[in-house]
């Protein structure tokens, strides 16, 4: 297993814990307001974050962290992943995976084996696929069912999750937003992150203007009407 | 006697007048010249004779018409030294400005801290230091002392205010039972019935206070204290007296040279064990019958209404830095119903604003801080006080900082040599503490009429100021250099480094014991909080020691913004995670028993309240550290390289 970036500890990869966030390489999406794209398009750059380091840190501070939160890049692309969550599992340490749902046999198996405690799952646009592909950069015509699947193993699943957006302006408004909170219905929580342009992979995107907190929380509104909890996340 | 005539005959003969300082224009007399000679100094009426004809003859030589005291003051000066009289020409000396430096004061901003506002008033302070300072280090220090601290060995902090003490921590209590009478005061009042003129008596003493402390000004269990006055008081008219409390003392800047008050509001979401049988004293400065533990639903309810306006910020919704709030944490927090809620509030103000410090009272021990990370231990004769609260009023009179790198630099990788070393400017610390102790004594011993009459005032059988209370700081600097050049890692870099630090620091707190013990004065340490400290003498290493310095100074030696990593911190630029920072730099705090704090960086995204909370109270009870502050911003440290968040 290759992990490519830990932040040892965070205060805001899980809502209400202490974590540490560590960061998987590669990823089969595009999206082009990601902001770890080095991670995915050269993923060679950085340097493997040695597994004795962290186990080594974790266990010492077992004391203070709540769990670790596995992010990229995709950490479900990876075979091994299921290995890894049962090693921080066994230092009694809680598993948040993030997502972008592509692969929903694994999280079947995760859900299963309760490798995890929380997923945190990307819709980054409502579920069609000229709207999906667009903002995943990626052909998802034939890989939109299987993002359905995922949103449907993790609603019907007890484990605790949410599901997200990054909203851009003039890629997504009220209908979008609106759209896509109705098809994650019976969803524990929807949260929407404002997108922050200067981070952003795409140059296009970076010029972008982001959305003030007056329309974030108008989008938030949109979203209530199918998932009361709803919120946004940002600056 | 002849030559007494011969002198009157050659000051006739030149007509020359004298501008003195006291504002007049006299005619040329030399006689004034041996006269003031012997008034001020050790000199024989025979040599001081001879000094005055010779600054005749040069006067007279130059053949100029006008010509000022101070200008024969300095000719005076210079035929002193040309005797070797150097003792007499210090007792003569002169302090002052060049007039260049005055008027670059009077009409530029001061670019050292920017705290100080420019203005009439900021640069009457800047020059009353300035003299003070010089006075300072010329009458109240020892030579010896004088040339460590201008040599960079230690640091005197505060010289300007070399006639008052440094900071303070105060009871409400004082203010409550014997209302606002001031020594000198044209009128005076009675104690508050109603808590907005409560919140008024406090501010005005507090601005009393500033013009006699060089440092903080720090009010204990604030929420607590005032509780009385808010009995069948709603919400919101608890709102409004927390709303005048904090902007008052946040619009104070018309205090000492403009700047505002360095003010402290210590909280307290449970009744600390110290006051809770403790009787309580209500409007009118009389007691309720009832005792602290009684009105512990209204100090809540005041500590939230004072945690919203923080939260709110100033009118345009800026957060305050002064006064701050400081949360008491002691082990009955635990125990106290609804901390979870309050906790997630004032977690809140840190992720938001960060202005909240958490103050760690674990055990038995019971702190009152004083500015960022200055605290009083109590001990037991203190909790005796806390019986009579308005008793309880301490103080540290001064701080002076050991510049610990250069002592590497000196012991050359010999350990018993830097321990020496270190014991030595201990030993000198110890000397400037003895010098200003009797030099306050001195002024205090003036009474209510001398210049510190606040602190003589004595309305409970002894002076405002209890000399016998008093601390005196023993500050450090760059403890990581120290062993980073001693050792070639840093503190962060191996355990060996750490247990190092952690040694220099066990000696140190061992040497103030001992020196404590023979002088019988409390000897402290403390982690220094001046930055500019940081500046100044890792300015003077680079001169004096340049190329060690260079191996292990902080910043950058090209732009000239060098420093020193502050006290026992590790390196602020360093990737170590918060949890490693709070567990290996809470290891030095039990041996800096005036106070330490761990500053904590956060990323740029809004860190979640719930776990700061989480982090507050994992600190608490799983670290032996003593004070921790959450600083969300993060622009400020791209400059020092600090990694930035997640992979971008």
């Amino acid at each position: 297993m290759q992990i490519k970036g830990v932040l040892e500890t965070s205060f805001v990869d899980w809502d209400g814990k202490i974590v540490s966030t560590i960061f998987l390489p590669s990823c089969n999406f595009r999206c082009g307001f990601c902001h770890n794209h080095k991670l995915v398009l050269s993923p060679e750059s950085f340097e493997d974050v040695p597994l004795d380091y962290l186990l080594r840190f974790w266990r010492r501070n077992r004391d203070f962290l709540d769990g670790v939160c596995i992010t990229g890049g995709e950490p479900t692309l990876h075979k091994d992943l299921p290995q890894l969550c049962a090693t921080i599992k066994e230092l009694g340490l809680e598993v948040k995976l993030d997502t972008n749902g592509s692969q929903p046999e694994m999280l079947r198996s995760l859900i299963k084996e309760k490798l995890v405690d929380y997923i945190a799952m990307d819709v980054k646009a409502p579920l069609r696929a000229k709207d999906y592909s667009r903002v995943a950069g990626v052909d998802i015509n034939g890989e939109l069912r299987r993002i359905e699947e995922s949103i449907d193993i993790i609603i019907t699943s007890r484990i605790d999750h949410e599901f997200r957006t990054t909203v851009i302006k003039g890629v997504h408004g009220e209908d979008e937003v609106e759209a896509i909170a109705r098809s994650l219905q019976g969803a524990k929580r929807y949260v929407l992150q404002k997108f922050v342009p200067h981070l952003a992979m795409s140059e296009e995107l970076r010029r972008l203007e982001m959305f003030t907190d007056e329309e974030m929380d108008a989008l938030v509104e949109a979203a209530r009407r199918y998932i009361p909890n709803a919120k946004w996340r940002g600056k | 006697m002849g030559q007494n005539v011969q002198m009157q005959q050659d000051s006739t003969d030149i007509a020359l007048f004298v501008k003195v300082s006291e504002g007049d224009v006299i005619t040329w007399d030399k006689s004034r010249i041996v006269k003031s000679l012997l008034r001020e100094t050790t000199i024989d009426e025979a040599t001081a004779k001879l000094i005055a004809d010779r600054v005749e003859k040069i006067i007279r030589d130059s053949g100029i018409e006008f010509i000022t005291g101070p200008l024969i003051r300095e000719i005076v000066n210079a035929e002193l030294i040309k005797l070797k009289l150097e003792e007499q020409r210090k007792q003569y000396t002169r302090l002052g400005m060049p007039i260049y430096d005055v008027e670059q004061l009077i009409t530029k901003q001061n670019k050292e801290n920017a705290n100080v506002p420019h203005g009439p008033e900021a640069t009457n302070l800047s020059l009353a230091e300035s003299i003070k300072k010089q006075y300072a280090l010329l009458k109240v220090f020892s030579p010896d002392v004088a040339l460590a601290h201008e040599r960079g060995d230690i640091h005197l902090h505060d010289l300007g205010f070399i006639d008052r003490p440094y900071c303070s921590g105060n009871s409400i209590e004082y203010v409550k039972k014997f209302g606002l009478s001031l020594p000198n005061a044209l009128s005076i009042s009675k104690p508050a019935k109603h808590p907005e003129v409560l919140v008024l008596h406090l501010i005005k003493f507090s601005a009393a206070l500033q013009g006699v402390f060089a440092g903080a000004i720090g009010w204990d269990a604030v929420n607590l204290f005032m509780a009385p006055y808010f009995v069948g008081k709603s919400d919101e008219e608890l709102e409004q007296v927390a709303q005048m409390l904090v902007f008052e003392f946040a619009q104070q800047a018309v205090a000492r040279g403009g700047q505002s008050i360095f003010s402290d509001l210590n909280l307290y979401w449970e009744v600390p064990k110290h006051f809770a049988d403790v009787e309580a004293i209500g409007p009118e400065g009389k007691y309720t019958g009832n005792t602290y533990e009684d009105y512990l639903p209204e100090a809540q309810r005041f500590a939230r209404a004072l945690i919203k306006v923080y939260m709110q910020g100033d009118g345009m919704g800026r957060p305050f830095f002064f006064p701050k709030p400081q949360l008491h944490i002691t082990e009955r927090l635990f125990r106290t119903e609804g901390y979870e809620e309050f906790l997630y509030e004032i977690a809140q103000l840190s992720s938001e604003r960060g202005n909240s410090y958490y103050v760690f009272d674990r055990g038995e021990t019971a702190k009152i801080s004083e500015c960022c990370r200055l605290a009083f231990k109590l001990d037991e004769n203190d909790l005796r006080d806390a019986k009579t609260p308005w008793k309880m009023r301490y103080s540290a009179m001064q701080n002076v900082t050991i510049n610990l790198p250069r002592i590497a630099y000196e012991a050359k990788g010999n350990d018993d040599l830097l321990f020496e070393i270190l014991s030595q400017r201990m030993q000198l610390a110890a000397d400037a503490h003895v010098a200003k102790r009797g030099f306050i004594t001195r002024l205090l011993n003036l009474g209510k009429r001398g210049p510190l009459g606040l602190l003589a005032m004595d309305k409970d059988g002894e002076p405002y100021y209890r000399l016998h209370r008093a601390t005196f700081l023993m500050g450090m600097l760059g403890l990581n250099e120290l062993v980073q050049y001693h050792l070639g890692e840093e503190m962060h870099e191996s355990n060996y480094a750490l247990r190092f630090g952690l040694k220099v620091i066990a000696h140190m707190s061992k040497e103030s014991e001992r020196l404590s013990e023979e002088y019988d004065m409390r000897f402290v340490l403390e982690q220094t909080p001046a930055e500019s400290t940081a500046y100044r003498m890792a300015k003077l290493d680079l001169e004096h020691y340049p190329s060690e310095t260079r191996e292990v100074v902080k910043g950058s030696i090209e732009r000239g913004e060098v420093y020193y990593t502050n006290s026992t911190y590790l390196n602020i630029s360093a990737p170590i995670s918060p949890i490693e920072r709070v567990k290996k730099e809470g290891m030095f705090h039990p041996m800096i028993h005036a106070g330490s704090l761990t500053h904590i960086w956060l990323g740029e995204a809004k860190p979640d309240p719930e776990a700061i909370a989480k982090f507050v109270v994992r600190t608490f009870k799983h670290t032996t550290n003593d004070q921790i502050a959450f600083s969300p911003e993060f622009s400020s440290c791209l400059d020092c390289g600090r990694v930035d968040r997640g992979l971008w």
